[in-house]
């Protein structure tokens, strides 16, 4: 799939084929994606743990849901648990750092060497930088973007798949997470049980409170003739509900069994 | 065990003005099985749906606030999964009937 018609076709997937194993090999592309994201100071605090629903007892399973994503939990054949390593920055100490400098991505053009990294960067900015209050959110933020080249594969691969909130405690009794890891999400994937459209292209807020041109309160300008551009080229589709979603969905909660 | 008719209970009209409003025409009506089932569960529980739903919300000391009370909708699924057990061929779509009722009442068990 195209680019700009891959993350215009994505969707928050909550109906999965609950039977329809995933390939392992699929499950490590997903991963993959991860691992190349971009990342500050390459310190890659995204960590996962993929487990396998059939592996979950149904008791725990039970315990794991919430009122938010207890179906999608349940419905999903594969769990992959994300977590943000904390600890990181400072077990590698700016070694990721002068990989990078060896590799020729940083450059003593923009002032790096590994004497700099050494001397002023992990002891000056980056050990004070774990200790802020800010550490957590500027290292989940990073997660995030690693997560979302996961999310985006899992649906080039042609799978579906759906971000949410997980019980962290009971999940920890099959990841094991060290200390340092704090729980993120879980990227639910499977089949998805749903049309490739899964109703169209879901609600967002208006495209000028969000974004600005300069400084807050001056919108940045959306050009109607770029909108019909990316209408072409599908990162733009048609809008939510599709006339046939709710029979879709009606369907769809008679053959899974579920209330309507 | 119902002292009326099962659709004039309040808790059962406003499922079916859920479900009308949700997927149009008149779920109730046209699908009688729905609210067999919710019947059948009310005499499983030995309640009335107005009772079920009464005792799934508590009043919340510290604010006067209606909340959900855990330890009933706890009790409420773990009645379900044995109704649904009950039957082989047809329990799993008798036990959603039932949590689309509560459901429609504002009460999501996941059972």
């Amino acid at each position: 799939m195209e680019y700009q018609e891959l993350i215009g076709s994505r969707r928050s997937i909550r109906y999965f084929e609950p039977d329809k194993p995933v390939e392992q090999e699929k499950i490590q592309k997903i991963l993959e994606a991860c691992l190349i994201s971009s990342c500050a100071v390459n310190a890659h605090w995204l960590k996962a743990v993929v487990v396998k629903r059939a592996d979950v007892s149904p008791e725990d399973l039970e315990m794991m849901k919430n009122p938010v994503q207890a179906l999608v939990i349940a419905l999903a054949p594969v769990h992959i648990y994300f977590y943000c390593d904390l600890g990181v920055v400072n077990e590698v100490k700016g070694a990721r750092l002068k990989e990078l400098v060896d590799a020729g991505a940083l450059n003593p053009t923009h002032g790096w060497s590994h004497k700099f990294v050494d001397e002023l960067v992990y002891p000056q900015i980056l050990k004070p930088l774990t200790e802020s209050p800010a550490y957590p959110i500027a290292s989940a933020f990073d997660c995030g973007v690693a997560a979302n080249q996961g999310l985006l594969m899992a649906f080039e691969l042609g799978l579906g798949a759906c971000l949410t909130a997980f019980n962290a405690e009971v999940v920890a009794r099959y990841t094991k997470p060290p200390a340092s890891w704090i729980p993120l999400y879980v990227l639910n994937v499977g089949y998805s049980a749903e049309s490739r459209e899964a109703g169209g292209q879901r609600p967002r807020p208006p495209f000028e409170g969000q974004y600005f041109l300069g400084q807050y309160g001056k919108p940045f300008p959306r050009d109607p003739k770029v909108i019909e551009e990316l209408k072409r080229s599908k990162l733009l589709q048609t809008p939510a509900p599709l006339p046939n979603r709710k029979q879709e969905i009606r369907e769809l909660a008679r053959r899974l069994n579920l209330p309507e | 065990m119902l002292s009326r008719p099962i659709t004039a209970y309040q808790s059962v009209k406003t499922w079916g003005d859920g479900l009308r409003n949700q997927w149009g025409g008149d779920p109730l009506a046209e699908e009688p099985e729905k609210v067999q089932a919710l019947e059948a569960f009310c005499e499983f529980v030995g309640e009335e749906p107005d009772a079920i739903i009464g005792h799934c919300f508590r009043i919340r000391k510290a604010d006067g606030a209606r909340v959900l009370s855990t330890k009933w909708r706890a009790h409420y699924a773990d009645k379900i999964k044995a109704f649904r057990a009950q039957h082989a061929t047809d329990g799993p779509r008798r036990a959603a009937a039932v949590l689309g009722f509560l459901i429609h009442n504002g009460i999501l068990i996941q059972a």
